[in-house]
């Protein structure tokens, strides 16, 4: 390096999840759950009404018996970057409740800052946002394993996933202690990576060559970020909401289950950029 | 003084502008948006020290390495325990809910005894002292009366100290009723019994073979040690190992297969003998640990060829040769056994079929193979010096009649106890004690069950859970959960080496509970003469670091111990045990079409542990949705039968009728219908009881003929509009 | 009567008990509705059966619609003192009401709609400049601020009122410059409607709604304001209408109604056009490009189909348009009246399709579609803003002179005043007449 850097270059925090992997088991959803203190209600079997940051979506290539096959896909939230940091919610946001991250890729929510206009929820096509339509409450006992790294959500705010910031921060004070300038793709893990059995998901900092989600995915910045992985896509790519969630699968149904095309266009098309 | 109207204006203009100009609005805005952050309902976690412990997690018999994260004297988050021989950092849904089985409000508090009817849910709470002293003195007045036998204890498994001790207790007190809940563990020791002639169970070196039949094992839906399990199919993945799962439904494990062999439900021991015949007629086999090959060979060309076969389990003839081919042909061949979860303990036909392809793979104790270990035996007592009423006792025969007669093969037939109890038995039982085990739920032909609990004069539940056998207690000593105590927990569920785990209390036990190995101590001790001469540890503590004897400070420095380098308990499987009728299901055909099988998933916990709230909550709305349970049918039968999604109907089977809704499900074989296990509980609390219908209320236990055990793979049922 | 001082000079109104019963039978519609938005307000959302699908629903469609709807105030306005159309001074007072109502119901509407209420005036105090909503926020609270201006003058001229000096010159002051706040109102009007139509256009996740457009500005936000001009005094029209059937007098000359309903009729007529320019463009283009087709918004559900693209455009749009630009079947009352209506369906199905179907549409894959029916209490505190105009245009009509040709048209017959009012019970004034 010609000249020393006083700023650490933008990380991109981002994923790559095998669905060839990828079991369904849900231990995901649970690990997100039990880490960001979501609340749950008696009856969540209304998944229109379900807090789940990372839902697993199952899916099917509609063949019948007994070509049947079914595909899992966790949909954690996207962390679009859209362009320049203006993805769908952010840019909506009347309160700037939820930001983009220039520094981490992170696109945050402000629960405190919130007020609750659900705008975020209706820009968002991947329905990673939730309402909190009633008042948490925890079974009484319960609210002992609370985690003080996040704050429960109080009634009438939206929360969704936070690639677990609060894991960051962390690392981040951790790595500035140790004297170390960047936080050790090791440090800073999601708790649904982290506790994925099948060893599915692969996080880290998709600008960092040496990260090993970087290496899965290869992003092509010329190309809006697209994977150059042949088995890699991203959710509605075509719409420009630019995620951060790469997706792996060898299944050709699969990837193309993963947006939307017209009948005679090819898996992995893309659309002309409309801003 | 007069108001006129011009001062009267000129007072409220004043004031209004006054009041706006003043800081009061803005300072009341401003704590507006502060109350609305800190309404005193939503709880403020308390921050602390953050600290993390090891232990072992025994939630199910997958024996997982756990690190919990704690804050202060709270425990925040349970994580896998990263480089744990078992797991390795991952961790499953029920491993990761434990804390809302430690905090949640379905444990019981504090020893108990009934004052309401039973099942009427009203209790006193007692002292530790008064709760011993009913249950000894009413141990002591029927043995005093010489029917110590008349006493029964269930647990859900038979390994480790604690059941140990539960077993030492039976025995010291003379009765010959310990009874471990039925799982696939049963067919595997008699299988193992059986071919390889010795004590013993069988391991899979997973990680290791390069081609996998798996005959309905949810090598993802919790069969075995479930993270390990999933390590490995995803381990799989990356090695391109063929995976082959033989089943009716299209489970996870199914959709994660590289291939998918719908059977014809029950037909997997016929499918087995099938591939065996056509790599013996092709010379495909390896006979080196095999013996008494011969006239099994002779039999089998003659009873299993191809064309036979094909009809019987509804697989193409050159789907059976093709893998035939590929599994014998594979450098690791490896066929599982045990369906799903491995909750019933299946007929030992197929066992033995399976086995037996294992055999002539020639993967016995192979790397990549099938292997026969004998558990740890760390748990070196002396005997048990028992007294003329405990001898006495021990030589009745056993309430269930496993070990004599029709049942010689069996060691414990739980799903014998309800014809027992209501009118088939030897003799009354007087007492039964339940530990680990919920059976008024998770076993098959529910309601008998329960009829004959409600027979039995007195039941004393050790569980921690409000669970359904708890409802029906007499007495409740609970115990603590696994986070609140010391407990040795040898893994057996398909390692194929011996592993045993500690759990170490990672908080101080919650409520008024008390360590069932405790428990069992004191109780024998106040019963006092050989009983407590049986029981020399002080405390349960001394007994375990007793026992363990140099593994003791290894576990408590690791965690786990190990032992890599065993010996099988034999090296050559004598090939039989196929001549036995296959299990049918249960029904005639014509008032049935249709066959109900029961699934597994790894959401829904489906043993004596309870779905948590996180758990219920991830599972679709296709398997639950409000309180209604949906079956899985082919939409071809569906459309036949006049049901479309969502639609209410009326499941019948030979043993009982429940209210369900229709889910069409694409990868089901059509004439047969799903229904996932682990729902309809009646007791917890909210969050789980009501839930669906409980599929053991629909399935009644099917006898194996070789041994007694419950062979039921499904039942025969009907669906009808609602 | 009790209130006779009140009443304008003139004119005549109903007996008090009449007009307290009207009152009282409409207070009862707007105490439940009231019951409802407390019950929103303490017991939270939960109450609606809005769903993380259904984030906007039947509120936000109401807010649009009769954003829409109280159009005709900023427009009317518009057009008489900017463009010159002097004879809508007959009809601009209860335009300006109308507007009043419209806007005040739909800010209250939003402040139940909102999770956190309490922290409402965080859109002002954390604004976020590239949010639409933002825009919507600061116009129309500014807008409203305006219209409480234009209504201003209107209650001073109350006959007790307009005796106070003070009161008398404000009035008159605030007449002589109210071009300034029309000019303001319209301006305003222009960005709040627009935005409102960008809410739905910038979401370019949301292939059924995105637009592109000019600058930051989807083609949704012209076409919002163009469709509040051109429908909102259909609206204004047709409650004067019903107004008049009401209370059984003409209120507004013809001449008026005429001249405003050609001028509604030639915008809903160029808004159409537009509104199919849009439509062709966005179906040939906008979608394809994103890999989708008109059959995946319009198929696979029991509700949404393209019949609502006929209705909008159709039997909404060119159809009264062509009857309120075709002089004849303008003149004729049922003809006019007929096609007011289908103008205030055809507006507010537009808003429903921008706001419910967005929600409606599944946009990944392997989503499903998500149908949403209003709990009783959406409805309840839906109806309220309906109770709270009808009791408002109730008062005001009693009491402030919002017809100016009113005393015109209807002269009074001093001596027998006394008489009538003994009789009107046969003849009450709040009802409907017959239709």
């Amino acid at each position: 390096m010609k000249h020393e850097q006083k700023h650490n270059p933008p990380m991109k925090y981002g994923m790559a999840i095998d669905l060839d992997k990828c079991t369904g088991c849900g231990a995901c959803m649970v690990a997100c759950m039990a880490e960001n203190n979501v609340s749950f209600k008696k009856d969540e079997s209304n998944k229109l009404d379900s807090i789940t940051w990372l839902r697993v979506y199952k899916l099917t290539n509609d063949k019948p018996y007994p070509n049947t096959d079914i595909c899992y896909l966790p949909r954690p939230c996207q962390h679009c970057e859209g362009h320049g940091g203006h993805s769908p919610c952010v840019s909506v946001c009347p309160a700037t409740a939820t930001d983009y991250s220039r520094e981490t890729g992170i696109v945050s929510q402000i629960y405190t800052r919130c007020f609750g206009c659900r705008y975020c929820m209706a820009a968002c096509p991947y329905h990673a946002r939730y309402f909190n339509w009633w008042d948490p409450v925890w079974p009484d006992g319960m609210e002992k394993y609370l985690s003080p790294n996040v704050s429960p959500r109080m009634r009438g705010v939206v929360e969704k996933c936070s690639f677990c910031f609060h894991r960051y921060q962390l690392a981040k004070n951790k790595a500035y202690l140790d004297g170390e300038r960047t936080v050790p793709e090791a440090a800073y893990q999601t708790a649904c990576t982290q506790a994925c059995p099948a060893g599915a998901i692969v996080f880290g900092d998709l600008n960092n060559p040496n990260h090993q989600v970087h290496q899965v995915v290869k992003p092509d910045p010329k190309h809006g970020g697209k994977s150059k992985n042949p088995r890699a896509f991203r959710l509605l790519e075509r719409l420009g909401t630019n995620p951060k969630i790469y997706y792996l699968s060898s299944r050709e149904w699969v990837r193309r289950a993963g947006d939307n095309y017209l009948a005679h266009e090819k898996t992995g098309q893309v659309s002309k950029p409309h801003h | 003084m007069k108001v006129d109207r011009r001062s009267f204006l000129s007072f409220v203009i004043g004031g209004a502008a006054g009041t706006a100009l003043s800081p009061l609005p803005w300072k009341l805005t401003d704590d507006s948006s502060i109350w609305s952050q800190m309404w005193p309902w939503t709880p403020v976690p308390p921050d602390g020290e953050v600290v993390y412990e090891d232990s072992t997690c025994s939630l199910c018999p997958g024996g997982c390495g756990i690190s919990v994260r704690k804050v202060d004297n709270r425990a925040v988050k349970i994580e896998g325990k990263k480089g744990h021989p078992v797991n390795d950092g991952g961790i499953c849904i029920l491993g990761l809910s434990g804390l809302q089985l430690l905090y949640g409000p379905t444990r019981i508090k504090s020893p108990m005894k009934r004052i309401g009817e039973r099942g009427e849910g009203k209790w006193q709470n007692i002292s530790w002292d008064e709760a011993t002293a009913i249950l000894t003195e009413k141990l002591t007045d029927i043995r005093d009366k010489g029917e110590a036998h008349t006493v029964a204890a269930i647990a859900g498994s038979d390994s480790g100290t604690v059941p140990a001790l539960l077993q030492r207790f039976m025995t010291a007190y003379g009765s010959p009723n310990f009874i471990r809940t039925p799982s696939h563990r049963d067919t595997d020791e008699l299988a193992v019994k059986t071919l390889f002639g010795a004590i013993g169970r069988t391991g899979f070196d997973v990680e290791n073979a390069d081609f996998i039949l798996s005959f309905g094992s949810g090598i993802v839906d919790g069969w075995g040690s479930p993270v390990r399990m999933f390590r490995a199919s995803s381990l799989w993945k990356e090695k391109n190992t063929t995976v082959v799962q033989v089943e009716p439904r299209l489970s996870n494990s199914a959709a994660k297969a590289t291939q998918w062999v719908p059977v014809n439900p029950g037909t997997e021991a016929d499918l087995a003998l099938g591939i065996a015949a056509v790599m013996v007629s092709q010379n495909m086999v390896d006979t080196g640990a095999v013996s008494g090959f011969s006239g099994w060979k002779n039999e089998l060309l003659a009873n299993y060829p191809t064309e036979k076969v094909s009809p019987i389990t509804g697989v193409n003839a050159d789907v059976i040769v093709e893998l035939a081919k590929g599994f014998a042909k594979a450098n690791r061949p490896l066929a599982l056994c045990g369906r799903g979860k491995g909750l019933v303990p299946g007929s030992l036909r197929e066992a033995a079929a399976i086995y037996a392809l294992n055999a002539l793979a020639g993967n016995i104790n192979q790397d990549g193979g099938m292997w026969a270990v004998s558990e740890a035996d760390y748990i070196q007592w002396p005997d048990v010096a028992t007294d003329k009423l405990a001898s006495s006792g021990l030589r009745q025969p056993r309430f269930d009649g496993a070990g004599a007669g029709q049942y010689a093969k069996a060691r414990y037939l739980l799903n014998r106890l309800a014809v027992g109890v209501n009118g088939d038995g030897p003799y009354p039982l007087q007492v039964l004690l339940v530990a680990g085990a919920n059976p008024c739920h998770d076993l098959p032909d529910t309601q008998s069950l329960q009829a004959a609990f409600a027979q039995i004069p007195f039941i004393v539940s050790f569980s921690s859970f409000k669970d359904e056998t708890a409802a029906m207690a007499d007495l409740l000593l609970p115990d603590h959960v696994y986070l609140e105590r010391y407990e040795d927990v040898p893994v057996g569920a398909g390692l194929a080496h011996q592993v045993i785990g500690l759990s170490k209390p990672v908080v101080s036990p919650q409520f008024n509970t008390r360590h069932l190995g405790e428990t069992l101590i004191t109780a024998a001790k106040a019963m006092g003469g050989s009983i407590a001469d049986a029981f020399p540890w002080d405390d349960y503590e001394t007994c375990l670091e007793k026992t363990l004897a140099e593994k003791w400070d290894v576990l408590m420095e690791e965690g786990v111990w190990v032992e890599t380098d065993i010996e099988p308990v034999a090296d050559t499987v004598r090939l039989a045990g196929k001549d036995v009728p296959s299990v049918q299901a249960e029904g005639d055909v014509n008032s049935f079409p249709l066959l109900l099988i029961p699934y597994d998933s790894i959401r829904l916990s489906s043993g004596y542990i309870g779905d948590a709230p996180f758990m219920i909550k991830t599972v679709a709305d296709t398997i639950l949705k409000g309180k209604d349970g949906f079956v899985e049918i082919n939409p071809q039968t569906a459309s036949a039968a006049g049901f479309s999604e969502g639609a209410l109907a009326t499941l019948t089977t030979p043993r009982g009728e429940a209210r369900v809704r229709i889910h069409l499900f694409e990868g089901i074989k059509p004439g047969v219908i799903a229904m996932a296990r682990g729902l309809g509980h009646t007791a917890y609390d909210g969050y789980l009881a009501g839930k669906g219908v409980n599929v053991n209320e629909l399935i009644g236990p099917v006898e194996d003929p070789s041994s007694g055990h419950d062979a039921a793979w499904g039942i025969r049922a009907k669906l009808a509009k609602a | 009567m009790m209130d006779s001082a009140l009443i304008p000079k003139g004119v005549k109104r109903c007996p008090m008990w009449q007009f307290l019963l009207g009152l009282g039978i409409v207070g009862a519609v707007l105490a439940w509705g009231v019951y409802a938005m407390l019950l929103c307000w303490f017991k939270g959302l939960n109450q609606t059966n809005m769903n993380d699908y259904y984030g906007f629903a039947l509120w936000i469609w109401a807010d649009l619609a009769i954003i829409a709807l109280g159009g005709g105030a900023f427009f009317s306005g518009l057009l008489k003192y900017i463009v010159g159309k002097d004879e809508l001074k007959h009809i601009i007072n209860y335009a300006v009401l109308i507007g009043f109502i419209c806007y005040s119901s739909a800010l209250l509407i939003l402040a139940i709609d909102i999770g956190q209420p309490l922290r409402g005036w965080f859109i002002f105090w954390h604004a976020n400049v590239h949010s639409m909503l933002t825009e919507v926020a600061f116009c129309l609270s500014c807008y409203f601020s305006v219209l409480t201006i234009e209504y201003i003058p209107l209650i001073l001229e109350n006959r007790q009122l307009d005796k106070v000096p003070f009161f008398h010159n404000l009035s008159h002051n605030m007449h002589e410059t109210m071009a300034v706040f029309a000019a303001t109102g319209a301006f305003l009007s222009f960005f709040h409607q627009g935005s409102l139509g960008g809410v739905a256009g910038v979401l370019f996740g949301r292939p059924f709604a995105f637009r592109e457009g000019l600058l930051i500005w989807p083609w949704t936000f012209f076409l919002f304001t163009w469709s509040a001009a051109a429908y909102g005094p259909c609206f204004t029209l047709l409650i004067t209408w019903i107004t008049e059937k009401v209370t059984r007098k003409k209120l507004v000359k013809d001449n008026v109604v005429e001249l405003l309903a050609k001028i509604s009729g030639w915008m809903i007529f160029t808004y159409t056009i537009a509104k199919i320019c849009d439509t062709a463009r966005w179906a040939n283009i906008t979608v394809p490009g994103l890999g989708q087709t008109l059959t995946d918004f319009y198929t696979g559900n029991a509700l949404y189909g393209y019949w609502i693209l006929f209705a909008e455009i159709v039997l909404c749009g060119l159809v009264p348009a062509i009857i309120l630009i075709s002089a004849p079947l303008r003149k004729n009352p049922t003809w006019r009246v007929i096609a007011l209506l289908l103008g205030v369906i055809g507006v507010s199905l537009n808003r429903w399709v921008m706001v419910l179907q967005v929600m409606a549409v599944p946009v990944m894959p392997f989503d499903h579609w998500a149908l949403y029916y209003p709990s009783w209490q959406e409805v309840a505190t839906t109806i309220l803003p309906l109770a709270y105009g009808i009791m408002l245009i109730m008062i005001s009509y009693r009491y402030l002179p919002i017809f100016p040709q009113e005393a015109e048209l209807n002269p009074i017959e001093e001596e027998t005043s006394a008489a009538v009012e003994a009789k009107t019970e046969s003849t009450p004034d709040l009802e409907p007449a017959e239709a």
